[in-house]
């Protein structure tokens, strides 16, 4: 890289500083091939990343925030089964990254392709751009390779475990779908994404159809040998719906859209006129490819106060693509993963104590159209770790308790975002 | 020239570089309060119909809702969790933190004929929390103005059933007064109470 002289930083601090950059035409990346100031850059404006960016700028408006993500609006995966069931529209749960620009985030519509950890540069496409430190807050990526058929067939076999057009798209094929038809819902191992959420994704599947479609079956083929969240809650409210046929240590190992069956590991065939399978998972891939996932292959390991790696400094890792702490990877803990981390990372680079502050998790499932259970879980830091303090659950299904979920929504949405 | 042009540039960036004024997060307790916004908003700022606001909260009410929470007395997956954590983690820095934070008032939209309803059946509330709502921490009476009514409602079922903190002495009046109350008056009540500033 060409060596900037003074005058070019000066002037780059100046248009920066007045906040000038990101006015008048929207922000390019080549306009930040300089760092004029500190910087902190957010890589993916998901639930962490973006409640990181936004809680950075809070903590020190005099440090820069580049926030790198690919999608031009942020689509909830919490709330998104509602989708399915027809309960709630995807545009309900779509919002703007305006809110993060109006606290002086910069937005970049980006993927980051690389980071040199050395040199403390992202990499996106062919420019640089230099940070003070980075968090990183990929999500999850899908390991097609891991069910036979499915690489080739990703755009017929959806996974809808991202919320968005194929969420639109899965809610379309459920309605299409003839009465008497079979849904299969495949469950991968864990971890995974949400641990309630493909028991969610089968009450609302399951509501739909004995509704709708009466004559209808749902088949669930769990990887796991059991319901790996709020179980009992689960069991019970499957007991509304016989339409569900739950299978436990029925792993899918192969697909076939052309003769619309998959294949589990004991060799049974199912068959099916509508598939969601959802593939098991590994840390978003800049996580791979920046050398930030463990010998598993799969997920980040991070110290448990400021998240950042164990194998980078100055990269911080947050939300579903790390390991190690116990906590569920669920929206709630990434928005206090991104809060906590920021509030690190500002100290950090501010020379001071890293405050001491533990995630806490609040999870709702819907169970029909209008009742919900939950568990929730608070944590506190021993001895330098994560530690679960203690996990409730609500003691049944009920209205009051989905009147609380949507007053979550409500506030972590704006938490995250505005 | 080049260094004329400079100046203002440089004077420019000294100011933006000084010490800055103490930010939204520089308070004892912010740091740890930033789980709670998840749920209660920014600062406390609730926005949503079901959580209570605590911005400006007393801390004596603060305090006592934690540790009624924590002990299972006030019954709530949700809160009793995340009270034994705000225990864990400081009780007196959070709530003086939550207490400082101007409260704003909840923006869910009430409906006029509820609040004018709720005035009229309002008298009984205010020989405890006064006429203007406010309270009166002496006696243990919390401020109810601004809060959600949603959860105002919520608190005033609970009182009813004697389902919040059953066995307190201080709620024992409140209880009986909820008692003489009929269910339907209760979101007039709260539709009322949140309108007060």
């Amino acid at each position: 890289m060409k060596q900037s002289t003074r005058r070019e930083v000066l002037r780059a601090s100046a248009w920066a500083g007045l906040g000038l950059v990101a006015t008048g035409c929207a922000p390019k990346v080549s306009d930040y091939a300089q760092k004029p100031g500190r910087r902190v850059i957010v890589i993916g404006g998901g639930w962490g990343g973006a409640s990181a960016a936004k809680y950075v700028r809070l903590a020190d408006p005099s440090i820069e925030v580049v926030l790198l993500e690919p999608n031009q609006e942020f689509v909830s995966c919490p709330f998104s089964n509602l989708v399915l069931s027809g309960v709630r529209t995807i545009e309900s749960l779509t919002f703007s990254y305006d809110g993060l620009r109006a606290h002086g985030v910069r937005v970049l519509h980006e993927t980051a392709t690389m980071i040199d950890a050395d040199r403390k540069r992202v990499h996106v496409g062919r420019n640089a751009l230099p940070y003070d430190r980075v968090i990183v807050s990929p999500g999850v990526e899908f390991q097609w390779d891991q069910v036979e058929g499915l690489a080739a067939a990703q755009d017929q076999v959806l996974h809808a475990w991202k919320a968005g057009p194929q969420t639109v798209e899965l809610a379309r094929q459920l309605q299409a779908m003839p009465d008497g038809g079979v849904f299969v819902l495949t469950i991968p191992p864990a971890a995974y994404r949400c641990p309630p959420g493909p028991y969610e994704r089968t009450c609302q599947v399951a509501w739909y159809l004995k509704n709708n479609k009466p004559k209808s079956k749902l088949i669930v083929l769990d990887a796991n040998p059991n319901i790996i969240s709020k179980t009992a809650l689960f069991r019970a409210a499957w007991a509304n719906y016989p339409n569900i046929e739950y299978r436990g240590s029925n792993k899918v190992v192969k697909v076939d859209p052309g003769t619309r069956e998959v294949t589990t590991e004991l060799g049974d065939k199912v068959k099916y006129d509508v598939l969601n399978l959802i593939p098991p998972q590994r840390a978003g891939t800049i996580a791979v490819t920046a050398d930030l996932v463990g010998a598993d292959k799969r997920w980040c390991e991070v110290n448990h106060l400021t998240y950042e790696s164990v194998k980078h400094k100055n990269v911080h890792v947050i939300g579903d693509s790390t390991i190690g702490l116990p906590v569920p990877k669920s929206g709630n803990v990434a928005n206090a993963m991104g809060k906590i981390s920021a509030l690190a990372v500002v100290s950090l680079l501010n020379d001071k104590p890293v405050p001491t502050i533990a995630p806490g998790n609040t999870c709702y499932s819907w169970v029909s159209d209008r009742e919900a259970i939950a568990v929730v879980n608070s944590y506190k830091i021993d001895g330098g770790k994560v530690v679960q303090i203690e996990q409730k659950l609500t003691p049944g299904q009920s209205e009051a308790w989905a009147q609380n979920a949507v007053g979550w929504a409500n506030s972590i949405w704006a938490d995250v975002l505005s | 020239m080049r260094l004329l042009l400079s100046l203002p540039i440089a004077a420019l960036l000294v100011a933006l570089a000084g010490p800055v004024a103490a930010g939204p997060l520089d308070m004892a307790g912010a740091p740890q309060a930033v789980v709670c916004s998840a749920c209660h908003g920014f600062a406390g700022q609730s926005r949503s119909n079901a959580m209570p606001i605590l911005a400006g909260i007393a801390p004596w009410y603060f305090k006592k809702a934690i540790q009624d929470y924590a002990a299972g007395k006030r019954t709530s997956p949700e809160m009793e969790p995340y009270a034994k954590m705000v225990l864990q983690s400081g009780v007196d820095d959070i709530a003086a933190y939550f207490a400082a934070q101007a409260r704003t008032p909840s923006p869910v939209k009430l409906d006029p004929a509820a609040v004018e309803r709720g005035r009229a059946a309002a008298a009984q509330c205010t020989v405890c929390h006064g006429a203007a709502g406010k309270g009166d921490p002496s006696k243990g009476v919390p401020d109810l103005t601004g809060q959600p009514p949603g959860y105002l409602r919520t608190q005033m079922l609970l009182f009813k059933a004697d389902r919040r903190s059953p066995g307190d002495d201080q709620l024992k009046a409140v209880k009986a007064l909820m008692r003489t109350i009929p269910d339907e008056q209760f979101s007039d009540l709260a539709a009322y109470w949140s309108s007060l500033r």
